[in-house]
């Protein structure tokens, strides 16, 4: 009889989770979140004039 | 220098004319200390690791910091390089307000290392004496304030702008600009370090008040939005807004390795070097109370500890005892004793910036 596992791409979901289970602290990774959402932010302002 | 470059390839290529405009310069400017932030954090991290420079801890203040002892320190120097290559990258050099920020930036920053430098590698504790750091701030921000005096065209580029009034401005004769302009710098640059004690406590309001400089700077040397918004007209101070987005993308980067538990602190190399960023861009731009006004966690932080020594003192010369106005200085510290988290202190501290810049940037329109 095969025994089929069920595998996982990432350690926990979401994607915050996710960070928390691999290197990320708990407080800090909430904050490194919100950078990458300044961030996205920023380039999506630039595309205001980069066109 | 990369204007530079594509000024000589528009002649040619007329696309490249797009780098003539300030909004995308800042925009990559941003981008580009971001970038440089990222990419040398974790190296700095490693070598001042590896030196040791690590940082020392009061031990009057709240015993749950004891464990941040050690941690590296001075990180400042990797917000100021990235400024300084970004803005050297993005930045008109021919505009002499560029040279301004970022001599007066950079010098108040030495004076931090020299600080910084004493108290991490020579183990001594006081590090620069108080009298030594106070000349040396003072020295600098004379030099700014002269400076801006003798390259005053217009009486628009040294009134006192009183936010919410449109036909009140203070004009001030040389002596009372200079001595402004003094307060104002130094201040700013004493009341950022005096912030900078918690976890990314400094940096995000830092980086939350230069975005809305950058604002500011940028209508401010438009002849039509300042005209328009009844601002005074600086000419060639929009190329601010490149050297404050610098900042800001500089300092978001810096807070992905600052945020709690902080991996690195700023030290007084970053905290003193900002904090004099900010306030020679407001004077520049003819807005210092409105620095006044979104910086208020900043003002809040140096009135918490002048008010705790000043009632200190008084006290334990009228009743033989000192007492306390505050149960910590500064006032982070007196709302960690209260009981709150330092990540909840911090982020509450972040929230009071964002509202005071938001009333900040109101002045723009209410007035």
């Amino acid at each position: 009889m095969n025994v089929y596992i069920g595998k996982r791409m990432m350690d926990a979901l979401g994607e915050a989770n996710l960070s928390k289970a691999k290197v990320m602290t708990t407080p800090n990774h909430p904050v490194r979140f919100w950078i990458i959402t300044m961030m996205l932010v920023l380039l999506g302002l630039a595309t205001l004039k980069l066109r | 220098m990369l204007l530079a470059l594509t000024q000589w390839l528009a002649q040619d290529v007329r696309t490249f004319s797009v780098f003539n405009y300030i909004t995308l310069r800042a925009v990559l400017a941003a981008m580009t200390a971001l970038f440089i932030t990222f990419m040398l954090g974790p190296f700095m991290i490693r070598k001042l690791t590896a030196y040791k420079i690590g940082q020392s801890v009061r031990s009057d203040g709240p015993q749950t910091h004891l464990i941040k002892a050690g941690t590296p320190t001075m990180g400042g120097a990797l917000i100021l390089v990235a400024i300084g290559i970004t803005t050297l990258l993005w930045g008109d050099l021919h505009n002499h307000y560029i040279w301004v920020v970022l001599l007066s930036t950079l010098g108040f920053g030495a004076i931090g290392w020299v600080d910084d430098y004493r108290k991490v590698v020579h183990r001594n504790p006081k590090g620069l004496s108080a009298r030594a750091k106070m000349a040396g701030q003072s020295v600098l921000a004379l030099i700014v304030g002269f400076y801006l005096l003798q390259n005053a065209t217009t009486p628009a580029h040294t009134e006192l702008i009183v936010p919410f009034f449109k036909t009140v401005a203070i004009p001030m004769a040389g002596f009372a600009f200079v001595l402004v302009c003094y307060l104002v710098i130094v201040g700013s640059s004493n009341a950022v370090n005096l912030t900078d004690g918690l976890d990314g406590l400094a940096i995000m309001p830092v980086v939350m008040v230069s975005s809305a400089l950058a604002i500011f700077a940028y209508v401010a040397g438009h002849a039509v939005f300042s005209k328009y918004l009844g601002i005074p007209y600086i000419q060639g101070a929009s190329e601010l807004a490149v050297f404050c987005a610098a900042i800001a993308g500089a300092g978001l980067a810096f807070l992905w390795f600052n945020a709690y538990p902080a991996e690195v602190f700023m030290g007084d190399v970053g905290a003193l070097a900002l904090g004099a960023a900010l306030g020679t861009v407001a004077m520049i731009v003819r807005q210092e109370l409105v620095l006044f006004i979104m910086g208020g966690v900043f003002v809040l932080e140096a009135v918490s500890v002048m008010l705790q020594v000043s009632y200190f003192k008084y006290t334990k010369w009228k009743f033989g005892t000192g007492k306390r106005v505050l149960l910590m200085a500064p006032l982070h510290h007196h709302y960690e004793q209260k009981g709150w988290k330092e990540t909840q202190v911090v982020v509450r501290f972040w929230i009071i910036t964002m509202m005071l810049v938001l009333l900040g940037l109101a002045t723009l329109k209410l007035r």
